[in-house]
């Protein structure tokens, strides 16, 4: 009823059905489908009216003549995307100088990777992948040699998720090297990559990862319907991916975690976790994710029992005053002024005596430069980088209480929670505390500290009900798992034996027995 | 949205029940006992804590019996269904007046202590809305709330009663026994119905993990509660000595007003947010076990949905009164007394109906 009403509303429907003058591509695809002749010329023809060779620049067709068989071959492949030095030595050399007769391709080919394809467009594929296609007159089959070479950039460290004690290395935008960073650091055949093609036109690839004899196979199979349920044209990386297959797409807080340092995502994969990685995204999504997965960050466990414990409840401490600290002084000095010490009112009544606007205006004044400041620098070209920290600083901190504008109390209010909510590391998290953060500006400036927790609470009953791939957000806290609590704070590292619970992972012990097969984990009490 | 009607397990259960029984000290119970029993008030909690182990006895026994069944089914299955629905339904009513009775005193509570200005309206209904957001999200949430919340709730009640401590003097006790020993013991049995919450706890016996789960939560927290409802009562009486406390409607509030942290004069505002936070958990779950009733009752399946409408009666109904403080004071002391034979009796004929079909011995 309720969704009619929106459909309704927002005309999602008619949308959807509504004409549009399209081209008629059926018979590009019938071509596409049909099985190559054993014609060379037919089929190169075939292959530069789809290309439009010569217009399309790139795509080369070299023919040449394999010696020993008296036979016209050509190689099709697209030179900015593959390896024409490897090409020239492994494929065209030895093809072009063979003298021996009764040889199969596979034979003389030095490439290590050859395989046979029938269909015009399995050959598309490849070729579009990198690939080198090998076409020999009278053969009706393919031959596609793996010679492919994007371009990107090296291993870089990782940016946002800065750690001080351990490994710097970060994935970057070529899926083969991430899943070379992650393989170096789980060696076990059980290790799966899987890949599966999600976009029907760019053709895009996402891999699947996970620990075979771990993995909850129902969850696995989850991930991947959800991945192929997607019905799109093109996903270009993994922040699209994510929109696609998260559970609830207007909410506020994350349901999936995505991270730069292959080590993270690796230590989730021994635990039992899923990983998607895609071709362009220097990351990776990590599935189920909890809100303890959004709160720690791998330093923790780098550090020491004690220093790692220290930095959790740092960051415990700048959520709070994120989320809490401008909405409490509103709600204070505006309804329970009572409560500060006679010496702080006084103070902070003399410095708002002369401010023109009410306390809550003053706020969001500040609470919202401090937003445009932020946006602002992570926008702004490097070389006039500085330039906005001044002024900002300048305009926004002193002259702004000069002008009589904010009072500088409220100044450090606003300053302490934005400086607080760099704490949170997590981009998802981080936006959303923010964004909530607003939220209980405004109830506290209502009903003070009553509306300040009924907010509070709402939004915790909230969080409380939400589930990632059928995980409740805050397990293993709440409802219990067996699992290595690791939530607020972390057990010493011996401790953790245990797999996350909420996982069904099928071996739930870290320690070195071999499971016997019996059902753990899963038991709650 | 992806609805759960998952089981809850011992932690969360215990959570609920602690904070819905135990925030009993922060209204007006504790001053229905002074009045009967002065200064010896702190043993009432453990007197009635004491007494209430029998029909909590009958009523775990009954409980383990049928495994997974909650207090609706098992009534129906003993009493048969005419009778059954009967005493159900009047369980359902007793339990609505008890959210009105409750959600209308601490609205006043909310009102006269914090915002005095503010139309009751206002504070009812968003107390309401939220208890209503927070029973609809099911029982696993507020359970979840409830454990998630627990320690920082304790954590700021053993601030206050540190500090009343602190300030109080021990020998305001004496007389030890008040009013006298026979008195004492008489108004702790006759204001037993404290507890009968734990009646309407059995609802949800199905919806624990096990049956076991909710034999050992029950005992638990009746120990929990009772310790803690016993030393907040002494802690009103070493600080107000019994003449004053006796006047006090709301002593918890007048303590926390009373008491002060070092350079802090005022810190009733400290302890306002977590005493409200115990207060949604406890008004979730009883609009949800209210509505689990209903549901039951008129055969609604969905019953989730009748919370909100639920909860927008309960405003009405406790908006009726327009002196709370003194006319819901006079009206719950007699309601109390006549909950209590129920709270009392209803379990053990559970017991007996259940030993006469036989199933006892199995």
């Amino acid at each position: 009823m309720r969704q009619s009403i929106f459909q309704k509303l927002f005309h999602n429907e008619k949308y959807k059905n509504q004409q549009f003058s399209e081209k008629d591509s059926s018979e590009e695809i019938a071509v596409k489908k049909q099985t190559i002749s054993t014609n060379l010329n037919e089929n190169l023809e075939i292959f530069s009216k789809l290309y439009l060779i010569p217009q399309n620049n790139d795509v080369n067709i070299r023919r040449f003549l394999v010696q020993g068989w008296h036979k016209e071959a050509a190689l099709l492949f697209i030179n900015t995307i593959s390896d024409t030095n490897l090409l020239e030595e492994q494929v065209l050399k030895p093809l072009s100088k063979n003298e021996g007769t009764f040889q199969s391709v596979e034979d003389i080919v030095t490439a290590p990777g050859i395989k046979r394809v029938q269909v015009v467009e399995d050959v598309l594929i490849e070729i579009n992948r990198g690939n080198a296609a090998l076409f020999i007159e009278g053969d009706q089959q393919v031959y596609i040699t793996s010679v492919s070479n994007f371009q990107g950039r090296g291993i870089d460290k990782a940016e946002n998720e800065v750690v001080i004690k351990g490994p710097k290395e970060a994935f970057n935008e070529k899926a083969n090297t991430n899943i070379s960073l992650l393989r170096k650091k789980i060696k076990t055949e059980s290790l799966i990559v899987e890949s599966m093609t999600i976009s029907k036109r760019s053709k895009n690839e996402v891999y699947v990862l996970y620990i075979h004899d771990l993995v909850d196979h129902e969850l696995l199979n989850k991930v991947k319907e959800r991945v192929t349920k997607i019905n799109v044209d093109s996903i270009q990386n993994l922040s699209m991916l994510e929109q696609h297959i998260e559970e609830r797409t207007k909410s506020l807080f994350p349901t999936i975690l995505y991270t730069e340092r292959p080590d993270r995502a690796s230590s989730f994969l021994e635990d039992g976790y899923i990983i998607l990685l895609m071709e362009n995204s220097p990351g990776s999504l990590i599935m189920p994710a909890t809100f303890w997965s959004f709160f720690h960050t791998s330093e923790d466990h780098y550090l020491r029992f004690i220093f790692g414990n220290f930095t959790r409840a740092l960051r415990l401490l700048a959520l709070f005053i994120t989320l809490f600290s401008s909405a409490l002084y509103l709600s204070v000095t505006n309804f329970h002024a009572e409560m500060l010490p006679p010496d702080l009112l006084l103070a902070i009544s003399s410095t708002r005596e002369i401010v023109a606007f009410p306390a809550t205006i003053e706020i969001f004044l500040m609470e919202i430069a401090f937003e445009l400041i932020r946006e602002a620098g992570l926008r702004v070209p490097s070389p006039i980088g500085p330039t906005i920290g001044i002024v900002g600083a300048l305009i926004l901190g002193q002259a702004a209480v000069q002008a009589n504008v904010v009072s500088p109390m409220v100044v450090i209010i606003v300053a302490l929670g934005g400086l607080s909510s760099f704490a949170i590391g997590d981009i998802g998290m981080n936006f959303a505390v923010r964004l909530s953060r607003f939220f209980l500006i405004l109830c506290a400036s209502v009903f003070g500290l009553y509306g300040l927790t009924a907010m509070f609470s709402i939004g915790l009953f909230y969080l409380l009900s939400l589930r990632s791939f059928g995980v409740p957000y805050f397990a293993p806290m709440t409802p219990k798992y067996t699992s290595g609590n690791d939530t607020v704070f972390r057990s010493l590292v011996w401790n953790e034996i245990f797999r996350p619970g909420y996982l069904k992972p099928q071996d739930m012990k870290k320690t070195g027995d071999v499971s016997n097969g019996e059902k753990q984990g899963q038991n709650r009490n | 949205m992806e609805k759960s009607r998952g089981k809850i397990g011992i932690r969360e259960f215990v959570a609920v029940v602690i904070l819905t029984i135990g925030t009993k000290m922060a209204d007006d119970t504790p001053a229905i006992l002074f009045e009967q029993m002065e200064n010896a008030a702190w043993m009432g909690p453990l007197l009635i804590g004491a007494l209430s182990i029998i029909p909590l006895y009958f009523l775990t026994n009954v409980f383990t019996k049928y495994k997974g069944k909650n207090l609706f089914e098992v009534t129906l299955y003993l009493l048969g269904k005419p009778v059954g629905y009967c005493v159900l339904f009047f369980l359902w009513v007793i339990g609505g007046i008890a959210i009105t009775i409750d959600s209308s005193i601490y609205t006043d509570i909310i009102g006269t202590m914090y915002f005095n200005k503010t139309p009751t309206l206002v504070l009812y209904a968003i107390l309401m809305g939220i208890c209503a957001y927070g029973a609809k999200k099911g029982l696993e949430q507020v359970g979840s709330f409830a454990w998630s919340v627990l320690f920082w709730i304790k954590v700021s009640l053993f601030l206050a009663l540190f500090l009343t401590f602190r300030q109080g003097n021990m020998d305001f006790i004496y007389p030890f026994f008040g009013p006298g020993k026979w008195e004492v013991l008489k108004s702790s049995a006759s204001n037993l119905s404290i507890f009968a919450d734990f009646l309407f706890l059995s609802l949800i016996a199905g919806f624990t993990a096990s049956p076991a789960v909710f034999k050992k939560g029950i005992w638990i927290s009746l120990v929990i509660v009772t310790i803690e409802l016993s030393i907040s009562l002494l802690s009103f009486v070493v600080l107000f000595d019994y003449e004053p406390v006796k006047m006090l409607n709301y002593p918890f509030h007048e303590t926390i007003r009373y008491i002060n942290l070092e350079f802090l004069p005022n810190i009733e505002t400290l302890f306002f947010p977590f005493w409200l936070v115990a207060l949604f958990i406890r008004f979730s779950f009883y609009l949800y076990l209210n509505a689990l009733l209903f549901g039951g009752l008129f055969r609604v399946k969905d019953f989730e949905y009748l919370i909100p409408t639920l909860a927008t009666l309960f405003v009405f109904l406790g908006m009726i009164p327009e002196t709370p403080t003194f006319s819901i004071f006079d009206f719950r002391e007699p309601f109390l007394k006549m909950i209590t034979p129920i709270f009392f009796l209803f379990p053990c004929l559970l017991w007996v109906m259940s030993k006469a079909k036989g199933d006892m011995k199995t």
